[in-house]
């Protein structure tokens, strides 16, 4: 089964827009990335947003992993499953 | 310049620098313990706050009672008025939408945050619009001031400042505690590089408190200087109407440097007096010790990506939250942190608006900018 990729630059937001957006995108996905069938990347600049938005994965049911990628952050969010 | 006055330059340097590195490690956001409370549930840095006005008066106290302290309560604290009420919830406002209090957007700024430079452009055009108002606002606080003397909780009672600050430490502490047994320092696990966890810059926080009232004299501050540098650049284009305003006129805040230093005069004019001196330097090392630590990082990136409507909201917030600190006066940090731990009045005054004031801006940030 293919995955789709849907990637949300919130680089220069400011606080805490990078959260309410995050939020707002992964409510929205939030069926199709607990099948599977979709991973969502966030890009920020917000170190907070490297706990903040993995934690409210996790209290949604959904699995989330962090990188450092050229001075920013990459959070990938996925289904509890594809992760484990 | 005098020895003394360099020592209280250069404490308020290395002060800003040390915090400004260490609150951008930990993302130290003052305006976030509040906002995020309200609009989050999330308490994380609320109880960083509580660990920092806890151990803060503890330290405090521990000096007063060993003679130590350069005065008590600090300078600049005046008998409160129910202004500061008002000037508290404005704060509380500005800095929900402005992301960030009046030294969260500088260590953001030194972080590489763009939109903190416009709250900070915010906080400029805040403090020359409330230059315009000053005369009629201090005819406010004159009429609503509550006690004549009293400047502290302790004074107000009449009962010694030991007994107030036990209670308070014995409540914080054991707050502290719980949380600690409860786990909640630790959670959620931060994954940015280099962090420090919250309780540690809190307690960072503390001793350079500690530190700067040694040095200078007065906890940390900056908003004046805010108004200072507003005043500087108005001057550059109306010098006249500039000298003919009364707050930027005046130099009321009168201050004794530690170590023997001689008793100097300042304010929000476009002079370099003793408020330039102290605060200057703090606003200086706060962005260059955020940058630092930012460059290490690799995290010096300056982006941006605000809508019309978000930049207009982060803009309007330094301006509301200029106008909040003048009409208080002081900022978040000068009240949270320094005025609190020795309870003055006008410090829990100012606390009492903040709270309804970031949940206000909560509310107007959702609807306004998060879109």
């Amino acid at each position: 089964m293919s995955v789709e990729e849907i990637e949300l630059d919130i680089r220069g937001q400011v606080c805490p827009s990078c959260l309410l957006l995050s939020l707002r995108e992964i409510n929205r996905h939030h069926a199709a990335l607990a099948a599977d069938r979709l991973r969502l990347t966030i890009l920020t600049d917000s170190r907070d947003a490297t706990g903040t938005i993995p934690g409210a994965a996790a209290n949604m049911g959904l699995a989330a992993a962090v990188a450092k990628v050229e001075g920013h952050y990459r959070i990938t969010v996925e289904g509890q499953r594809e992760s484990q | 310049m005098e020895p003394v006055a360099l020592t209280a330059l250069a404490t308020s340097l290395a002060v800003g620098m040390a915090a400004g590195f260490v609150m951008h490690r930990s993302d130290f956001c003052l305006a976030g313990a509040f906002r995020d409370l309200f609009l989050f549930r999330d308490a994380r840095r609320l109880r960083a706050l509580v660990l920092l006005v806890t151990a803060s008066a503890a330290l405090f106290e521990l000096l007063r009672l060993g003679g130590a302290l350069p005065s008590y309560p600090f300078p600049w604290f005046a008998p409160p008025a129910a202004t500061s009420i008002i000037g508290g919830c404005l704060f509380g406002i500005g800095m929900v939408l402005a992301g960030g209090c009046v030294v969260g957007v500088l260590y953001k700024l030194g972080g590489g945050s763009a939109p903190a430079a416009l709250a900070l452009f915010g906080l400029l055009a805040g403090s020359a619009v409330y230059a315009e108002l000053h005369p009629y606002w201090q005819q406010a606080a004159a009429a609503t001031t509550l006690h004549g003397a009293a400047v502290t909780v302790p004074q107000l009672t009449g009962t010694a400042p030991f007994w107030w600050v036990a209670a308070l430490t014995v409540a914080g502490g054991g707050l502290c505690r719980r949380w600690r047994r409860q786990g909640l320092w630790r959670t959620p696990a931060i994954h940015a590089e280099g962090y420090l966890p919250l309780w540690l810059t809190a307690l960072v926080l503390t001793g350079l408190g500690v530190i700067s009232v040694f040095g200078t004299g007065m906890p940390m501050g900056v908003t004046t200087s805010y108004a200072k540098a507003a005043a500087f650049l108005e001057n550059l284009v109306v010098p006249g109407h500039v000298a003919g305003l009364t707050y930027f006129s005046g130099q009321p805040l009168l201050h004794t440097l530690p170590h023997g230093g001689a008793q100097l005069a300042g304010g929000a004019g476009p002079t370099l007096d003793v408020v330039a001196l102290i605060q200057f330097p703090l606003i200086a090392g706060i962005v260059l010790g955020a940058a630092l630590s930012a460059w290490r990082l690799d995290e010096f990136q300056p982006r941006w990506r605000l809508s019309p409507r978000q930049a207009a909201t982060v803009f309007a917030g330094g301006v509301i939250m200029a106008l909040g600190s003048r009409m208080t006066p002081g900022c978040n940090v000068w009240h949270l942190l320094g005025g609190l731990p020795l309870l003055t009045l006008q410090s829990l005054l100012f606390l009492l608006g903040l709270l309804p004031g970031a949940w206000l801006g909560g509310r107007l940030l959702t609807r306004l900018a998060a879109r």
